[in-house]
């Protein structure tokens, strides 16, 4: 099986309002995927749908051939926290924890030695550049600082696929172009799988493909 | 479980970790203060008769006496109280056949009114249990209990007063008695003792009676909390009799007393409410303020279960301390309460005092208010405390498994 990512026929409503709309996609392992689209195009509520943080309102979304349709929430969890890593705009790290437990943070439900989690967390901040930020707030460091922190906390669990939700949005062109280029290196030398929601055609020109999106269908 | 978490998270929002703690505080302290209030003003009833040993005492007063109630001749001299009338034979021997009775003792007390004032007077048995008026060969000051005729022992104020020791002499009624003792009254049950104590059989003498005279009966039951079955015992077989107990003297305190008792438990669980709604308003929130960390913990992984504990032990901290600083503070408003004196209503017809003698009945009827905190009212304190934080924490639980990340992402 070569697939690592297969959703058949998705569709996602709030009330009336059809926001995905029949979606079926396939996402090969090691390949990395931009998702493009203009705002309120159904990107993000797509990206939600396909890694499970959201359930859809028919189809179906499997993840290395375990369908995550229909799982209960405690489920999709442990799924998540095994499987699957994810960047999003907004850095989303915890104020009240230092640079390297938001890194170990997805570790800390896990039975595993405070040292392992911290040394674990230490390594992905120096593959990040970060080390010396380790015991910083969220609130002490830039934009870039931030986002490099949350890729690491996605790398922390060994994920089969990192969803990105537009993950240079926040960021001047010259960080974004740094943080691209973090994702390029991982998926090239890793081999990771990468789904990354985009409005950037620039940045999206680097994926290996490109999925457009435009009132909820993808349309090439 | 990462424990660094939990402190961080309390201390990153220390004023909200403050009016959890605080609010728990002041709902236990609130607890345990209205609680141990209401029980030292219960022990303070109670103390006077747990003194002596007895649970109840039976008298005869002189309106409830036929033919006792006719006006003395002369108040000069030696005389039965109005509320202690002699005991007819059949009425004692109707005593002993009560129900219940672990033990009893007799005793006769007079007052002697002279031109310098009134004195109380307690002819006691010495070879009677030690038990009621006896129970003061147990305060000997200095000397002895009197054990032959002639002998008196003397209450220590009194002895002061008059001048009196061991080896002093005292006239009762023209007749000089010697002073072998003298008596330290405990407080509370200053309030049902005489001034001196002497055989019974002097007693009886300076009364002119035959050897089988006497006013008082004190009991002790096998089973105290039956004295209300064992009071209508007596009352039905003997008729005009008055029985006291502790219950008696809570019943003339009124006020602040009954209010207590009949509402502690209602006025500190009030208390209490209002810092358990406090502590789940500033919790719930605490947790609107917190949905956004709760949406990234469950993306990253975090089951229902994590967040849950992560938010129960958060809470269970914060009540735990705040039940801690809370059974400190009821400590100390109780140990700041102990300094207050109350009167202790002693029924009338067990005041050993003359009415006449307002102030000193008074004085004697004046104890410190007995507040303590018992081991088990700040043990229950504390399960409050964690019952709280554990309730407290299982419905901030509830309420977050039903966030959903992603509702959660799009409302930012």
């Amino acid at each position: 099986m070569n697939n690592i990512l297969t959703a058949t026929g998705l569709n996602k409503a709030f009330d009336n309002l059809e926001v995905v709309k029949d979606v079926s996609l396939t996402i090969k392992k090691g390949e990395f995927v931009c998702l493009v689209g203009k705002s309120g195009s159904g990107k993000t509520t797509l990206l939600s749908l396909l890694s499970g943080l959201e359930q859809p309102t028919s189809g179906e979304v499997s993840i290395n051939g375990t369908s995550i349709t229909n799982s209960l929430e405690n489920d999709l969890a442990l799924f998540r926290r095994k499987a699957i890593g994810f960047v999003f705009q907004s850095f989303n790290l915890i104020p009240t924890l230092s640079a390297w437990e938001n890194v170990a943070l997805p570790l800390f439900p896990v039975k595993m030695e405070k040292e392992k989690r911290q040394e674990r967390a230490m390594e992905l901040l120096g593959q990040m550049e970060i080390d010396h930020r380790a015991e910083h707030r969220p609130s002490a460091l830039s934009g870039g600082e931030k986002q490099r922190i949350a890729i690491a906390r996605a790398l922390v669990n060994y994920p089969e696929i990192i969803f990105a939700d537009e993950p240079t949005g926040n960021l001047d062109s010259e960080t974004g172009g740094a943080i691209m280029n973090i994702l390029k290196h991982l998926h090239k030398n890793r081999g990771l799988s990468i789904l990354m929601v985009s409005h950037d055609q620039e940045l999206a020109a680097s994926c290996d493909r490109i999925i457009h999106m435009k009132d909820g269908e993808v349309v090439s | 479980m990462y424990y660094p978490y939990i402190v961080k998270e309390l201390s990153y929002r220390h004023n909200r970790t403050m009016v959890n703690i605080f609010g728990i505080a002041v709902g236990i302290s609130l607890f345990i203060s209205i609680n141990a209030l209401s029980s030292a003003y219960k022990k303070a009833a109670q103390q006077p008769f747990q003194d002596i040993g007895a649970d109840l005492i039976v008298q005869r007063t002189a309106q409830q006496t036929e033919g006792s109630g006719r006006q003395p001749k002369s108040m000069w001299g030696i005389r039965l109280p109005f509320s202690n009338q002699l005991f007819p034979d059949a009425d004692i021997a109707a005593l002993k056949q009560i129900d219940g009775v672990e033990t009893s003792a007799y005793a006769l007390l007079l007052w002697e009114f002279t031109k310098a004032g009134f004195i109380t007077i307690m002819g006691v048995d010495v070879n009677q249990p030690s038990i009621g008026a006896l129970k003061a060969k147990n305060w000997i000051y200095k000397g002895r209990f009197p054990e032959k005729q002639g002998e008196i022992a003397v209450e220590k104020h009194f002895a002061k007063f008059k001048k009196l020791k061991p080896g002093t002499s005292f006239i009762i009624d023209k007749q000089t008695f010697q002073v072998v003792g003298t008596i330290e009254i405990k407080e509370g049950a200053q309030a049902v003792a005489p001034n001196i104590y002497m055989p019974i059989a002097n007693a009886q003498m300076l009364l002119g009676k035959e050897f089988s005279a006497i006013n008082l009966v004190y009991m002790r039951l096998n089973n105290p909390s039956l004295q209300n079955q064992i009071k209508s015992q007596i009352a039905s077989k003997i008729k005009g009799v008055s029985i006291n107990s502790s219950d008696s003297s809570l019943e003339l305190m009124g006020g602040v007393s009954m209010i207590s008792e009949k509402f502690a438990l209602i006025a500190s669980l009030t208390g209490l409410a209002g810092a358990i709604l406090l502590i789940m308003k500033t919790m719930i929130s605490n947790l609107v303020e917190r949905s956004h960390d709760i949406g990234i913990l469950k993306a990253l992984g975090w089951t229902k279960t994590d967040i849950q504990k992560q938010l129960m032990i958060e809470t269970l901290i914060q009540t735990i301390i705040g039940g801690s600083l809370g059974i400190l503070i009821g400590y100390l408003i109780s140990f700041g309460l102990g300094f207050l004196s109350i009167s202790i209503p002693v029924p009338a017809e067990m005041d050993f005092i003359p009415a006449m003698a307002r102030h000193a009945r008074d004085a004697n009827q004046i104890v410190r208010l007995p507040v303590s905190v018992s081991l088990s009212l700040a043990a229950s304190a504390m399960v409050i405390s964690i019952i709280t934080g554990g309730i407290t924490g299982f419905i901030l639980g509830q309420k977050t498994s039903k966030m959903k990340p992603a509702d959660i992402f799009r409302q930012l």
